[in-house]
């Protein structure tokens, strides 16, 4: 019998498995970004360092130049050089965080999204989860995912120069890196997006966070005050990211001060999250 | 739009879907707006009535475990909702009156998404979805972006909704609030199918009392947070005492005479007489299957004394007691 002429029917269920909550918000919330083209084109010029980076890899394993390869800088595939590299995508972390990011509680809010949310059988971690998981996502796509690939290449070019370290030892620093810093600046993120219910003004704030905290460690640092770099929001991601590889650390702070910092802001944000993700609206 | 199969899924069909409300007492930021709510609903078509601020909404969500429950008890199928809302939500649907679709998402994605989230699998919500919104009359809009439906065509998105997982219970929040009055009649059929025909539980917050009229058959009446009445919507049926509408021409104080002796109490209003009669002192009077007085009782006996003191009489009814009658009594006392 067609469709149109059933009327309403009781759902018979079939043998098909029903995905986890967080799941379907996060591939729900990672499909709809990817239909914008513009969005796209931003995701490929982020992988144009990594690009570069190959072929610098490419044309030196090739040459036999290892020695310059393993050596410090951005080029190098030691483990600083991948830190770098990580480092050196802060830009597009940004822009791509506040496009994809900033909307994803602001607009639930502003269209009464959560009280559909919440009448279904969903907890709050299975929603914060899969905004989580979005921006996760998104940031893995430009930071872990081209590092894995790098490493790849490294490999298969090199396997006996290159070995484990390519193969195993780096991907999982990097892995371990992407994943905890990605969590904690998704939930700072989160926080900022549930704040609002209109897009743009997260994204000012997030702006202020990311851009704003990194002007003021660089005019403490011009001015000869290294204190002021506690403030800098993505560079204690960085300093911790020396522990993960390995590395000198890359700010002139105790890392215990940087670890203060980024639990800090984390429970805060997930503090301020508890408080405003909720179905009602409490006006006191 | 009656459907012929009826396909019956174990998981939820009518089973136990009551619902038990008990003491419950709510209170925003320390200010109360429910207190001391009982009540029990087994299935059928429930107006949820009263005036703005008397806690309609917040009594929905509380039966919908969406906020925390301090004191008193809510079931809903055998599920304590302070304790197992997550599972009770999964034979719940809910239709908000503010906002409720998401920007960016076509009708029928919307629909399977929100399928998908209440626990059925891709394929099935995605079905289902279709089906729905066939149900709702959304067939040819359904992949357009909900942001570009009408208003009417997003109350019938947030009933599609509501409906896709197939709830037990359905709990319509001014379904047909910013509709035109087509949009509205088309909501109110659609309700009123699903209630009446479709087996499903509906509890229709409104504070439009004609809707509550075409659609239910028992009201539950809010003021202030408490419980007023509960009733059913031709309440006024069974209520003994009963105003009866006489116009006619002949003997006007032989008849008002022969009234006197039936205890009627009697007032004009031009040409019309109004009088009220106790059905109980009339006997023992015959009552209809739901409880309700017979009109007959009483049209019978203004008869008799019209035929005694040949009073012509040109009409004779029992008046009917509007809903919005009623519901003002109530609430204004």
């Amino acid at each position: 019998m067609p469709v149109y002429d059933r009327g309403y029917t009781h759902w018979q269920p079939s043998e098909g498995k029903s995905l986890p909550a967080w799941l379907i918000i996060t591939g729900r919330g990672v499909i709809e970004p990817l239909k914008r083209r513009w969005l796209l084109l931003l995701i490929l010029m982020a992988w144009v360092p990594a690009i570069v980076k190959g072929g610098i890899i490419y044309f030196k394993l090739k040459a036999g130049n290892l020695t310059d390869l393993l050596g410090g800088g951005w080029s190098s595939i030691g483990p600083d050089g991948f830190l770098s590299f990580l480092e050196g995508q802060r830009f597009f972390v940004f822009a791509l965080l506040a496009i994809v990011g900033a909307g994803l509680i602001a607009a639930d809010r502003r269209d009464n999204g959560l009280s559909l949310y919440f009448s279904r059988p969903l907890s709050l971690i299975d929603y914060l989860g899969g905004k989580a998981g979005i921006v996760l996502f998104f940031y893995c796509l430009v930071t872990l995912l081209p590092v894995w690939v790098l490493c790849l290449l490294a490999y298969l070019i090199a396997p006996g120069a290159t070995g484990l370290e390519m193969l195993l030892v780096i991907p999982l620093r990097a892995t371990v890196y992407c994943l905890l810093s990605g969590t904690s600046i998704a939930l700072v993120l989160l926080a900022f997006s549930s704040l609002g219910k209109r897009s743009i003004f997260v994204m000012v704030w997030w702006a202020i966070m990311i851009t704003g905290t990194e002007a003021v460690a660089a005019i403490g640092e011009g001015l000869g005050s290294h204190s002021l770099q506690a403030l800098n929001f993505l560079g204690q991601y960085h300093n911790l990211g020396s522990v993960v590889f390995g590395t000198p650390a890359r700010l002139d702070v105790s890392l215990f001060v940087s670890l203060a910092m980024v639990l800090g802001w984390t429970v805060l944000a997930v503090w301020v999250l508890r408080r405003q993700v909720r179905p009602v609206e409490v006006v006191s | 739009m009656d459907g012929t199969v009826t396909k019956v899924n174990p998981a939820t069909a009518p089973r136990d879907a009551r619902i038990r409300v008990s003491s419950l007492t709510f209170a925003y930021a320390r200010r109360p707006v429910l207190q001391d709510v009982s009540f029990g609903l087994e299935s059928g078509a429930i107006g949820l009535l009263g005036p703005n601020g008397s806690g309609k909404t917040t009594l929905l969500r509380c039966l919908l475990g969406q906020v925390p429950l301090p004191a008193g008890k809510v079931e809903v199928a055998g599920l304590d909702m302070a304790s197992q809302a997550r599972r009770a939500r999964a034979r719940l649907g809910w239709m908000p009156e503010r906002g409720g679709v998401i920007p960016g998402m076509s009708g029928v994605g919307l629909v399977a998404y929100l399928g998908e989230l209440s626990g059925l699998p891709s394929r099935d919500a995605m079905q289902r979805a279709h089906e729905v919104l066939h149900y709702v009359g959304l067939a040819d809009e359904r992949y357009r972006k909900c942001e570009d439906y009408s208003q009417g065509m997003k109350q019938r998105l947030k009933l599609a909704q509501a409906l896709v997982h197939d709830p037990a219970w359905l709990f319509l929040d001014e379904p047909t609030s910013g509709l035109d009055p087509r949009g509205r009649v088309a909501i109110l059929e659609l309700i009123r199918d699903l209630a009446w025909n479709k087996g499903l539980g509906v509890i229709l917050s409104t504070h439009l009392l004609a809707d509550v009229e075409s659609v239910c058959r028992e009201i539950l009446v809010l003021r202030e947070g408490r419980l007023l009445a509960r009733q059913d919507v031709d309440g006024n049926a069974r209520e003994p005492r009963q105003v009866f509408e006489v116009e006619g021409f002949g003997d006007e104080d032989a008849f008002a005479a022969g009234l006197q002796r039936l205890e009627a109490q009697v007032t004009h209003q031009n040409r019309l007489w109004l009088v009220t009669l106790d059905l109980d002192r009339l006997g023992h009077p015959e009552k209809d299957e739901q409880g309700g007085y017979r009109a007959e009782v009483g049209t019978g006996a203004i008869l008799e004394i019209a035929a005694e003191t040949g009073f012509a009489l040109r009409r004779l009814r029992r008046r009917p007691v509007t809903l919005a009658e009623e519901f003002y009594h109530l609430v204004e006392g």
